[in-house]
């Protein structure tokens, strides 16, 4: 269990940080320019912007496009974040959107998805659904990859958060890929104190995040270290079951002339074998963890990665190694003759 | 010939809280090499509690013993057990076999704490022929008599030739057939293998068996009768 929790909980954190930044690069920007102090983690972000802004970066050299949008986290019918955008503009800078069904909104209270929050939800073109406590109409379903997997009006979105004339970033996209950095200059000297990252730096801070950002750091260190725990305990208790139960073995090895590192070794290989078992079948059962996942989670994604797998393995061996070492130590200690009057 | 075992004044003293329990009461006992010996009493007189100590499975409160020129008595645990590995097998009443293993496999562990220092293949092969366990050594103890399975012990205390074996009620928990059988594969061992014995017994017919019988009560040695035929050969009188 210790490893099924380890290599799925840390799979879905980075499945769905990679799925993530994945999509953001998708959009195909060259640029993503956001309010001071702003978070690479767009869930942690407040519209703290004006949307004006937009117009004037547009102005700046280099700039071919520009995308104002609002990004809001959604909890309702879901968790993810929603992208509140102007299409045109959007598709300005992202070479707009692959519909499989349907087509962009037109109206102030229809809504697109992509393709998998639509597999995930059951949903087809002309459902209705809830975000931000406001009933939508689906109006066209997307092929996934382009930054989220629903997108609101912009003005609509606005209005249900209250921050009219407000935006979370900007969009940009320059003429020529060779001019990123010099445009990435121009708007840091022209904005001082705004965050300018070119997209392929941003998306790499978001892959990164596990290691970056301290609370997801600290999450996942609390998910290891329960897991940890578990196994420690589970391995204590079952070296210690079978200390109790095995006293008389351990007397006649002792009658024998097994010395205390040899019953202690005994035990600690014992506890290296139910490890190894655990270890395969936590593994085998993680893989059919994440495959159940994708089928009754479609927009879940877990990563299981060989980086992780080794670790989980090594948090393993480490949490059996301690958790059988006091039994061990135990019954190398037992006297004989107790053991043999058992 | 050789002493092989020597027991100098050893006194035991259990605590139970406060209250001290003396089991022996300054025990000596010289053993030669190649002797059977017989050790009797009541329950409670301190037979086994002796044989606990010769063997290196407790230590004694007062006193030495010398196993084969190696002091047992006051070493520490971890070369006790040493001493206990090359020199010392045990038979116990109730076999002690390792349940999960085949006689075949009792033996290997032996064999493998033993580190194969002395063992070879053909003294085991001698040694299960002797026994008549080659028919046997694929069954777990479950799969095997009372007798057999004692016979699976003697061969597992032998295996890597100690310098004594110490067998407590060998016949204890074996019908009479098993019982003789027991007995005559340890005057088997005693004359083929000029094997030294120590064995503890309720049972005087059982005590017969062996060349020397030492009597015991209450925590001391009462009495030693000794096989005359024994003694002639030597021309000594021991103690």
């Amino acid at each position: 269990m210790e490893v099924v929790l380890i290599i799925l909980v840390v799979g879905m954190t980075r499945g769905m940080i990679k799925e993530s930044a994945k999509r953001i690069e998708g959009i195909g920007a060259d640029i993503v320019f956001q309010p001071p102090g702003s978070s690479y983690i767009l869930a942690s972000s407040t519209a703290a912007m004006l949307e004006k802004i937009a117009g004037v970066i547009q102005e700046t050299e280099g700039v071919d496009a520009v995308a104002p949008v609002m990004v809001q986290f959604n909890t309702q019918g879901g968790i993810g974040l929603i992208y509140g955008i102007d299409v045109a503009s959007f598709d300005r800078v992202t070479n707009g959107f692959s519909f499989i069904q349907g087509r962009a909104f037109r109206a102030p209270d229809e809504v697109i998805i992509d393709d998998i929050q639509a597999k995930s939800k059951r949903l087809q073109v002309g459902d209705r659904v809830d975000f931000l406590n406001h009933s939508f109409r689906v109006s066209g379903i997307f092929e996934h990859g382009k930054g989220s997997r629903i997108f609101l009006p912009l003005r609509t979105m606005q209005e249900l958060t209250g921050t009219p004339g407000k935006v979370t970033l900007i969009f940009i996209k320059c003429k020529d890929k060779e001019e990123i950095p010099a445009v990435s200059s121009r708007l840091r000297e022209r904005f001082k104190g705004y965050t300018v990252s070119p997209l392929s730096e941003f998306v790499s801070q978001v892959y990164n995040a596990t290691n970056n950002v301290a609370a997801l750091k600290y999450f996942l260190n609390v998910v290891i270290f329960v897991c940890t725990s578990v196994g420690f305990f589970a391995i204590f208790l079952a070296m210690y079951t079978a200390v109790t139960e095995r006293k008389r073995e351990i007397g006649i090895l002792k009658s024998l002339g097994a010395s205390r590192p040899y019953v202690l070794a005994i035990f600690l290989k014992e506890a290296f074998v139910l490890c190894t078992v655990g270890l395969a079948l936590g593994i085998a059962l993680s893989f059919w963890g994440k495959a159940l996942l994708l089928r009754v989670l479609p927009s879940f994604q877990v990563e299981i990665g060989l980086d992780w797998i080794v670790k989980a393995a090594l948090i393993a061996f480490l949490s059996a190694g301690l958790g059988a070492f006091y039994p061990a130590l135990r019954a190398s200690s037992q006297d004989p003759i107790d053991a043999l009057a058992e | 010939m050789k002493t092989i075992l020597e027991a100098i004044d050893v006194k035991k003293i259990y605590k139970v809280g406060r209250v001290e329990v003396p089991a022996l009461r300054g025990v000596s006992l010289k053993m030669r090499e190649g002797e059977f010996i017989s050790i009797m009493g009541p329950s409670g007189c301190g037979k086994s509690t002796l044989l606990h100590i010769l063997g290196g499975l407790t230590h004694p409160s007062e006193g030495k013993v010398i196993v084969d020129g190696e002091e047992i008595s006051s070493a520490k645990d971890a070369a006790r057990t040493d001493i206990r590995r090359r020199k010392i097998g045990f038979v116990f009443q109730r076999y002690n076999l390792l349940p999960t293993l085949s006689a075949q496999g009792n033996l290997d562990i032996a064999r493998e704490i033993f580190k194969n220092g002395r063992a070879h293949d053909e003294h085991t092969k001698e040694i299960l022929e002797l026994l008549g366990l080659d028919h046997k050594t694929k069954h777990k103890p479950s799969e095997m008599s009372g007798g057999e399975q004692q016979r699976v012990a003697i061969a597992r205390a032998v295996i890597n030739r100690p310098a004594i074996l110490l067998a407590d009620e060998p016949t204890g928990n074996l019908d009479s057939e098993n019982s003789q059988a027991v007995l005559s594969l340890l005057q088997e061992l005693n004359r083929t293998l000029n094997q030294s014995i120590i064995m503890i017994t309720h049972n005087p017919e059982a005590a017969a068996v062996a060349n020397r019988l030492v009597q015991m009560r209450d925590g001391r040695i009462i009495s030693y009768e000794h096989d005359l035929s024994w003694n002639a050969r030597e021309d000594k009188i021991y103690i």
